[in-house]
Order: C-alpha cells, then sequence, then structure tokens
C-alpha cells in the first residue's frame, strides 16, 4: 500500500510525541522520590547530605526511563 | 540617615530590573525589526565550522569542548600553582576551586571509601570539572548565537542585514524562501550579503547538546568501569558476566544465575545509553526551550529559565560523576561474596 509522503511525516511526528507518553512516569517517578527525600530530611535534618545524595541518584534512575523515551522519539524522528 | 541608605539602593536595584525588562519588551515588540528574536532552528549533529584539522572537520561542538579544556587547564594551573606557593589560606578563585573539588571528594570518600577513592578520584573528578566546565560555559552570551552565515540547506531562511561593514545579522521580518534550493551558487562579492536565505551557523554551541561527548564520556566511564573491577578483584571480575561457577555448583538455580550473568552484559551498555543520553536529553532539551520561549515570550520569562540552565547544568554535572561512583564503587566489590551471604 502506497501512502503519501506527508501523511508518512505527520504519522512519523505523531509517533515520537506518543514515545514521549514515557515520561509520565518518570516525571510521577522523580516527584515521588523528591517528596520522600524532603519528608526524610524535614524529619532528621542531621541526615540530609546522605539523604540528597540517595535521592538525587533515585532521581537519576528513574529519569532512566524518560531518558530511553526521549531516544526513542529522536530515533523516530531524525534516523528513520 | 543610615536608615534610608539601604532602602535608596533597593529601588535602583528595582530600577534597573524594570528598565531591563522594558528594554527587553523594546526590543521584542516595538523596536527595528532586527533585534526581533528569530524562529528557533533545531539542528541535532554539530555544524561545520569550515576549519579542519588533518582532513577532519571541526564541528562547533568540539570547539566548544576545547574552550571547556583550555579553561579548565588555566584553572588546574592555577591551583596547581597556588599549592606550590606554599600559601594555606586560599583567597577568591582557589577557594572556590577547593571548595569544589572538597565537595567532589567527600562525596567520593562516602561511597568508596578512602583507599579506592583516592584511586578513582582522578577519573570521575576531571568528568565532573569538564561537564560543568562546559555546562556553564554554554549558557555565556553569544554562544549559539554568533557565527558564520550561510545559505539555508532548506531554501528557507531570513534575509541579511548588514550592520556595520563585514558584520550581518538575519531579520525576522524578511523571510526568503528560495525557489531552486540546489544548484544555485551564492555569489560571494565585496559588499554584498553572503546569502539571500540565510542561516546563522554558530561558531560555538555548547558540548553536551552533541552526542558524541556525551557519548565518548559514557564509554569512558563504563570502560574504566571494568577497568577498575579488574584491579580490585582480579581475572575474577569477570565471572560476575559468566559465572561458570553456578553451573557446577549443583545449585538448582545455578542455570538461572548463568542467564543473569548475560543480563549484566546488557546492563554495561545500557549503562552507556543511559549515561550519554541523560546529559544530551538535558542540555538539548534546555537549550531548545531557551530558544522556543525565547521566540514566543521574549521578556521576564527567558532570564528565570537561564538561571534554571545554570542550576541544571550544575545538576547534571553532579548526577553523572555521581553516577560514575556508584557504578565504579559497585564494580569493586565481589559479586559472588555478596551472594554467598543471602543463601
Amino acid at each position: 500500500m502506497e501512502f503519501n509522503e506527508f501523511f508518512v511525516l505527520g504519522m512519523k511526528l505523531l509517533g515520537a510525541g506518543m514515545a514521549m507518553l514515557g515520561a509520565i512516569g518518570a516525571g510521577v517517578g522523580v516527584g515521588i522520590a523528591a517528596s520522600g527525600g524532603v519528608q526524610a530530611m524535614g524529619r532528621n535534618p542531621d541526615a540530609a547530605p546522605i539523604i540528597q545524595t540517595n535521592m538525587i541518584l533515585g532521581m537519576a534512575f528513574a529519569e532512566a526511563v524518560a531518558i530511553y523515551a526521549l531516544a526513542v522519539a529522536l530515533i523516530i524522528i531524525f534516523a528513520t | 540617615m543610615s536608615d534610608t541608605k539601604p532602602k535608596k539602593r533597593f529601588h535602583v536595584k528595582t530600577l534597573l530590573i524594570l528598565l531591563l525588562v522594558a528594554a527587553g519588551a523594546y526590543a521584542a515588540f516595538w523596536g527595528p525589526s532586527i533585534l526581533k528574536p528569530v524562529n528557533p532552528v533545531v539542528v541535532l549533529p554539530g555544524e561545520h565550522t569550515g576549519l579542519s584539522l588533518f582532513g577532519l572537520e571541526i564541528t562547533n561542538t568540539m570547539l566548544a569542548t576545547l574552550l571547556a579544556d583550555v579553561i579548565l587547564i588555566v584553572m588546574g594551573f592555577s591551583a596547581w600553582r597556588f599549592a606550590k606557593s606554599g600559601q594555606l589560606v586560599p583567597k577568591g578563585f582557589v577557594n572556590a576551586f577547593e571548595a569544589i573539588v572538597e565537595f567532589l571528594w567527600n562525596s567520593i570518600e562516602s561511597s568508596a571509601g578512602a583507599k579506592w577513592g583516592r584511586r578513582i578520584m582522578p577519573v570521575v573528578a576531571t568528568i565532573f570539572l569538564l561537564i560543568f566546565v562546559a555546562n556553564m560555559v554554554k549558557l555565556v552570551p553569544g554562544f549559539e548565537s554568533i557565527g558564520w552565515m550561510e545559505e539555508s540547506p532548506h531554501g528557507e531562511g531570513y534575509a541579511a542585514v548588514q550592520l556595520i561593514p563585514g558584520v550581518y545579522t538575519i531579520d525576522k521580518t524578511q523571510p526568503v524562501t528560495l525557489e531552486h534550493a540546489e544548484g544555485e551558487e551564492a555569489t560571494h562579492t565585496e559588499g554584498e550579503a553572503p546569502c539571500q536565505a540565510c542561516e546563522v551557523v554558530p561558531w560555538f554551541r555548547g558540548s553536551a547538546t552533541d552526542l558524541n561527548f556525551t557519548i565518548a564520556l559514557a564509554v569512558i566511564t563504563v570502560v574504566m568501569t571494568q577497568v577498575y573491577g579488574v584491579w580490585a578483584l582480579g581475572p575474577g571480575y569477570f565471572s560476575k558476566f559468566m559465572p561458570f561457577k553456578e553451573l557446577v555448583s549443583g545449585n538448582p538455580f545455578g542455570i538461572i544465575n548463568f542467564a543473569v550473568g548475560f543480563l549484566e552484559i546488557i546492563l554495561e551498555f545500557a549503562k552507556i545509553l543511559s549515561f550519554a543520553f541523560r546529559l544530551f536529553g538535558n542540555i538539548f532539551a534546555g537549550a531548545l526551550l531557551l530558544s522556543i520561549i525565547g521566540a514566543l515570550l521574549p521578556i521576564v520569562i527567558p532570564p528565570v529559565l537561564y538561571i534554571f540552565e545554570v542550576f541544571f547544568g550544575i545538576i547534571q554535572a553532579y548526577v553523572f560523576f555521581l553516577l560514575a561512583v556508584v557504578f565504579i564503587s559497585g564494580a569493586l566489590v565481589s559479586h559472588s561474596d555478596h551472594g554467598e551471604e543471602h543463601h
């Protein structure tokens, strides 16, 4: 089946946008990590440095999902 | 008298900020058309600056990385000169540098210990400082906006306007669309605009907006992880990837543990991917956001985003550094010892 060139282009952009839906989960995860970290620091301010380090680490891992979504979106737009 | 003095200064600051906002609004809405912000152009790979070294085309991101390198070398040299001078109390710039290094050392020591921290410090701290300096240098005004004026490859661009002889700018209100984008050579003559449908190819672009930079750093980090693992555990380090011992141990889950070894290999490659795309994605998205918001609403909001960019530049450098430290110190511990504790 032959598709219109512009139709394919539009679908590509739509697909890239839909690939970025994966960022929802990462956003929720980072939010939960920040909330937990701030609560812990409020209860125990002495342990703030180590909590902060681990919180940033957890946020970085949660963010990785959004990073993969971004990679897929960029591949859809630029590499196909 | 003394009460009114701080008040006066406060008003001066407020006036200054209001003046700057007014100047921004004037440039964006009422001023001459050359001051208006142009629509952003999204370019993923680094653009060629026209320079080349032994047949290797030098892109603008490479130039920016070189600039960051030079700044870093000067920083390191001044710190070395201070350490050699024998003074004990650092001042000014060296003080800030010492604070950064001390902060790095504390976070390395807390996760790798003093003995191994001393050995992994040079690699991870260099990576942190390079990303940090590259991200800060990228925010200097003139980066990503000053460069050669070239014919746009899509045939769509803006007309060139001469400011002073030899210096041109592009004008948003004069978009040009070329009918024949290819086959038409731009005629270079003295005193004439360098192109018809123009696009600015900047001399410098943030290093981390190029995937080559981030992937190189990620590959270095992951390879150094293996190097430190072998240094700490000897050849036994590779039993993490190919646990043949598990197969012959008679444990019924041995075959599953053997398959987990292959997952570890995949995990190492996933580390490269996530390292590289995390840094690239954050910095590229930040640069894109700045240019798009700058074109849509060029008053008040871009400065706030700019401060955000400074913050993200530091945080991303720190995250890269922290993950490198955690992965390397994870590779220093024997895998099989850890497993035996549980069973």
